[in-house]
């Protein structure tokens, strides 16, 4: 065990029945990480939490908390707290009671429970409503409470299950600073799961990438973002663009074969562990240029350019958005000049900002599994990229 | 305005039948029995009061301790019910529980009676038992069948009423609420009493004010187990009028018991009120 390592989970298997949720999994976060596990719904990031607060007892497996084995201990004796996505308030206790409870129960002299519930209403800038139910706060606020009732036991871990998922998006954008600010600040080792990418890209120091009960990834937010280990996890950061290409490896390069829809190049393999054949090639609507087909050649390492053409384009904000067809595929493309519907374009992706991955031989590719379906509708959709 | 007028009796008429079965099935008898409990020899008076108080004083009292002990013990054990049913952690125990203990809601008063005076007497089933097992002498065995029998004839028959709108309640709340009490490291007594009832505690109300006003209009136990002095304001009635044809004091007792009643009433309304506001 490293000495910076704080929280351990050690091949934890969580199931009900014969089906599992959580499959193997082993995770370690540092003393004052802030870790984001972030996946769809069903991937078992709330059920890794409960597992790790104690309300989920793993099938195999064992969870540590600064070298010490917690997997059969209760919630309340593993030195942590969780913040619900419901926030889970009691709504006959007023703000100052729901605050103060845990320290209730722990046998803390009133006076002191007091003043302590008054330095957390401050802290979280609640000061003046203690004497409220929760009934008659707004959303925000009652968010708070349930971190001050979380944060008054002082937890060395505070796990956070969707906190901000009840809350208007705008209010969402501060309290996300607010917590993660808290947490600096408080030194605090914390667990926060949600399903918004960029909201764990924004808060965390580490983002775990989960998907059917394992980790697909983790990393810094900038390296999960600009180097996907998978498919999934390229498509669960943004890069929903997809299109199929050939090619063969060589010399710590990868060359793409030309094809009716894109030309010839020669990208720097940069790290990629591919072979030759047939690769899922990824990028994000943002990572690509749009250039009106001038028939001028560039130099082949510039990039990987595909050809199509215009179906339609929006202006969500920023930059136009245009949906490009690319002999089957309909491609999102942002481009800072409106390009005509119906012309002729080319898609130039740069080698850094293109993601390829083996696909498994077969050249078939399930249209299920396209995260692009539909993409010409989205298009239309200000979209809030 | 031309249209009003029709328009007012065509709503009248539309009323009428539910108006007409309400006045005559419900506010006529009730009327004729609150002026029958003022109707003396010779004309209006309290008269039949001082008779009722003078001769049953003990039994409203009775009537009035014993409901108010059943009561109390029903809320009691339907809190400890609901909230097994929902923190238990016996997934099996709690099955049972759910299964076993609505049944008595389906027996009917006078067949409780009587299942309990065959239990519950000196010689009954319970005292059998006891002196077999060698708990008691046959010296020792006395019969439940006195004020002890009726209130646990009420709660046999009158907590699983309560438990169902109660643990109904319960299970409706935010399971969350109660996870994060067992998080901050509360225990499940407490959680069942600092958590759970507070937030059922209304619905637990009307479960309990249905109840004692339900135990106030028994006659059937009150006869088939405690046949003696003291007993309930019910016994007494039929006792008036079986035995006298006299309705003027049955009047005034049913008029006594309504006012009972109608206290409890009150006290939930104000509550609901309260909670409304």
């Amino acid at each position: 065990m490293s000495v910076e390592e704080f929280l351990r989970v050690d091949d934890v298997v969580v199931g009900y029945g014969s089906s599992d949720i959580l499959k193997s999994l082993s995770l370690s976060i540092r003393k004052g990480e802030f870790v984001a596990l972030l996946g769809s719904s069903g991937c078992g990031k709330t059920t890794l939490l409960r597992a790790i607060a104690g309300f989920a007892r793993p099938k195999s497996g064992a969870i540590h908390v600064n070298g010490k084995d917690v997997t059969l201990l209760p919630p309340d004796k593993r030195g942590m707290a969780l913040v619900f996505q419901s926030y889970a308030l009691w709504p006959h206790m007023t703000v100052a009671q729901n605050i103060g409870y845990g320290l209730k129960l722990r046998g803390m002299a009133r006076a002191d429970i007091t003043r302590r519930v008054e330095e957390l209403q401050d802290l979280l800038g609640l000061a003046g409503l203690g004497q409220r139910k929760p009934g008659a706060l707004s959303g925000g606020q009652r968010q708070r409470v349930a971190l001050g009732r979380a944060l008054a036991i002082d937890p060395e871990i505070l796990l956070l299950d969707e906190p901000l998922s009840n809350l208007d998006a705008r209010i969402r954008l501060k309290v996300r600073h607010d917590i993660s600010a808290l947490q600096k600040r408080l030194g605090i080792t914390a667990v926060h799961v949600t399903h918004d990418r960029e909201e764990a890209m924004v808060m965390a120091d580490r983002i775990v990438i989960m998907e059917n009960g394992n980790i697909a990834q983790q990393g810094a937010p900038e390296e999960v973002f600009n180097r996907p280990a998978s498919p999934f996890v390229a498509a669960f950061m943004g890069a929903e663009n997809m299109i199929q290409l050939r090619g063969t490896v060589g010399g710590g390069h990868v060359k793409i074969d030309s094809s009716a829809t894109n030309r010839e190049a020669v990208l720097p393999l940069d790290g990629r562990a591919l072979s030759d054949g047939v690769y899922e090639a990824r990028f994000r609507a943002e990572g690509a240029h749009l250039l009106v087909n001038d028939g001028a050649a560039d130099a082949a390492d510039a990039g990987l350019d595909l050809v199509g053409h215009v179906e339609a384009a929006s202006y969500p904000g920023g930059t136009w958005r245009h949906s490009v067809r690319v002999g089957d595929e309909i491609l999102l493309v942002d481009s800072p000049q409106p390009v005509a519907q119906g012309e002729a374009v080319r898609v130039r992706i740069p080698a850094k900002n293109l993601f390829l991955f083996n696909l498994g031989g077969s050249f078939s590719r399930p249209r299920q599994s396209s995260l692009n379906e539909g993409g010409a509708a989205r298009v239309l959709e200000a979209s809030h990229a | 305005m031309s249209n009003t007028a029709p328009n007012r009796i065509l709503g009248l008429l539309l009323v009428l039948p539910a108006l007409a079965v309400i006045v005559l099935l419900f506010v006529v008898p009730l009327a004729s029995s609150v002026i029958g409990a003022f109707e003396t020899g010779d004309g209006f008076g309290l008269d039949n009061f001082a008779k009722a108080f003078e001769l049953y004083t003990s039994d409203i009292i009775f009537t009035v301790v014993i409901v108010s002990i059943s009561t109390v013990l029903i809320g009691l054990l339907s809190v400890a019910i609901g909230g097994y049913l929902v923190l238990g952690e016996n997934p099996r125990a709690v099955a049972i529980l759910r299964w076993l203990y609505r049944w008595p809601l389906f027996i009917p008063f006078i067949v409780v009676g009587q299942i309990l005076r065959t239990f519950l007497a000196k010689n009954g089933l319970m005292n059998n038992i006891l002196i077999e097992a060698g708990l008691i002498t046959p010296l020792q065995a006395v019969s439940f069948l006195d004020w002890r029998g009726i209130v646990i004839a009420f709660v046999w028959k009158q907590t699983p009423f309560v438990a169902l709108l109660v643990s109904g309640a319960m299970s409706a709340l935010d399971r969350s609420t109660i996870e994060a009490a067992r998080n901050l490291g509360s225990s499940r007594l407490r959680i069942l009493f600092e958590i759970i009832v507070p937030q059922v505690a209304t619905t637990m109300m009307v479960g309990l004010v249905l109840s004692f006003v339900t135990m106030m209009s028994v006659l059937s136990v009150p006869l088939m187990i405690n046949a003696q002095s003291p007993t309930m304001i019910t016994a007494d009635i039929a006792f008036r009028i079986n035995a006298y044809g006299d309705y003027g004091v049955a009047n005034a007792l049913g008029l006594i018991s309504l006012v009972a009643s109608g206290c409890v009433g009150w006290f939930y309304l104000r509550q609901t009120m309260k909670e409304r506001a």
